[in-house]
């Protein structure tokens, strides 16, 4: 790792006193971006996502969490934007707090789960025409998580 | 008569009880003194990584091995599995290891255990295998390949194995011989007459891929211009879009590397073409990062998938995978295409219907 790099990676550890486990994450995300992106590392830990991460207010803990999300969001842009916004799509649908709708871990699929719980015909009959109310819109959404929506841009 | 050969070796080894073959004969006289030549009791041990070397997988393929194959040579496809739609394809292991070096490739994990370069005297009884499977489907075409566990077609200058097969499969009307290559490396197919039943296909990566993952290979215009020779001496030739890697600007370049394509080949003459998205298990990620830790073509938006393989997230590479579809719909509407380790539900996504039993597409593939 080149002098500069290193010094920025040693500052943050020190600055979040992050733990090894963090630190091997951190390090792993920062070298794959760096070398997708043409970067150096140091230039990534100067963006500004990262650095409101790391000066949040809050506990060290929870900045070092923030910060390692932030990461993982320039490791993985297109997934991440396609995630957030399904996120808000289905947050949208107002549905039931008996229905839940969970999208793919890391999208890594196009399977999409709808879990209804009930504990009686009413709950059921009204899970069921929630469903119903918003179909179109979770068609949409199976549809997304397979790549139509033009969402991914290529 | 001395060859030069296109990939540097360090050394031969060769099995006392194949060193009176004629395969070991060959490759002895073909080599001259270039390359020193030991001989030894087991060839399974020679074949063994080199752990004293920094990288013992690029020191095994240096080592060229000559020994006899104790297992059969014909086995199914070992992509194949219930969880994909698959393309019914048998293998024929003549070889194993490639001295090419694709920083994807999967061979990094599946011969770690034994890297170098074998190549089976016994080949001829392979042939005693394809009959015995003729005769036990008396109603059913094969495509056979044996290009899975090494390239075709690198080092034929030095074992002529080539001339054999398609001598033998040009015989055999329900066989249909697949030489599956990243070389250019052609010369040993010219003069014979495959009767039709031998296809060489070619892996084909943009420019890109070629540049900072597929070294030691052909470039992707060599390879098209190898497969134009081969069509005008009477073989057919099919391409494989695999791995698909889902870089920023791909479906850009993809779309490119097909208009070169068709460009050079007239659609009608490929026989089909195939995709399929880089897919690598944890362990061949790790190994492919620490062999090739400048591959930028190692660090896409690959997530761990159900399968237990990181490849690039779902809608990411099946939006890329219908973008070249739909290119190649335009191009080539009559020409067979597949997906290689993909799911029916992503088959039908891309190709708007569902995939074809494997036994069903194997045979359609193999009587084209």
């Amino acid at each position: 790792m080149a002098p500069p790099d290193r010094n920025a990676v040693l500052d943050l550890a020190i600055t979040l006193r992050l733990r090894t486990g963090q630190l091997v994450t951190a390090l792993e995300l920062l070298e794959e971006t760096a070398l997708r992106e043409g970067q150096s590392i140091a230039g990534i830990l100067a963006a500004d996502s990262i650095r409101r991460a790391i000066r949040s207010p809050g506990s060290r803990p929870q900045r070092a969490a923030l910060f390692l999300a932030r990461l993982r969001e320039l490791r993985y842009p297109r997934l991440t934007r396609l995630r957030e916004s399904l996120a808000a799509e289905i947050s949208e649908l107002r549905l039931p707090a008996q229905v839940k709708l969970a999208l793919p871990r890391n999208l890594d699929s196009d399977e999409f789960r709808i879990e209804i719980t009930v504990r009686s015909n009413e709950q059921l009959k009204e899970a069921l025409e929630a469903l119903a109310r918003v179909r179109v819109q979770l068609a949409r959404i199976i549809a997304r998580l397979g790549g139509d929506g033009g969402d991914c841009e290529l | 008569m001395v060859v030069t050969v296109s990939f540097e070796l360090d050394s031969v080894m060769v099995e006392n009880a194949v060193r009176t073959s004629e395969l070991a004969t060959r490759v002895i006289s073909k080599l001259g003194s270039a390359v020193p030549v030991k001989f030894v009791a087991d060839g399974r041990e020679a074949a063994r990584p080199q752990r004293s070397a920094a990288d013992p997988f690029t020191a095994g393929k240096r080592t060229m091995v000559v020994m006899r194959r104790r297992a059969p040579f014909l086995m199914a496809c070992p992509a194949g599995s219930a969880e994909f739609a698959c393309c019914g394809y048998l293998v024929l292991n003549l070889a194993s290891n490639c001295p090419m070096d694709c920083s994807y490739c999967f061979l990094q994990e599946y011969l770690a255990d034994n890297p170098a370069f074998q190549i089976y005297a016994n080949y001829h009884d392979a042939f005693d295998e394809l009959d015995a499977l003729l005769r036990k489907s008396p109603n059913r075409h094969f495509r056979v390949g044996t290009g899975e566990l090494a390239d075709s077609l690198a080092f034929d200058s030095l074992t002529g194995m080539s001339r054999d097969l398609v001598e033998f499969f040009s015989r055999r009307e329900r066989l249909m011989l697949e030489l599956k290559t990243k070389t250019d490396e052609i010369d040993n197919l010219m003069g014979i007459d495959p009767r039709g039943r031998t296809l060489v296909s070619w892996t084909l990566s943009p420019e890109s891929v070629f540049r900072s993952s597929e070294h030691k290979t052909a470039a992707p215009s060599a390879r098209i211009n190898a497969a134009r020779s081969l069509l005008e001496n009477g073989y057919k030739v099919a391409f494989h879009f695999d791995p698909i890697i889902a870089y920023p600007q791909a479906e850009r370049d993809y779309l490119e590397l097909l208009a070169l394509l068709f460009d050079s080949i007239a659609p009608e003459k490929i026989s089909f073409v195939s995709m399929g998205g880089l897919r690598m298990t944890p362990a061949l990620r790790k190994t492919a990062r620490t062999r090739f830790p400048t591959d930028p073509m190692l660090v896409g938006e690959e997530v761990l998938s159900s399968d237990g393989r990181y490849r690039a997230f779902a809608a990411l590479r099946t939006n890329l995978y219908r973008s070249i579809e739909k290119r190649l719909k335009e191009f080539a509407p009559g020409l067979p295409r597949y997906l290689c380790m993909e799911s029916a539900s992503v088959s039908e996504r891309v190709f708007g219907v569902r995939p074809q039993h494997p036994a069903e597409l194997g045979d359609r593939l193999a009587s084209r």
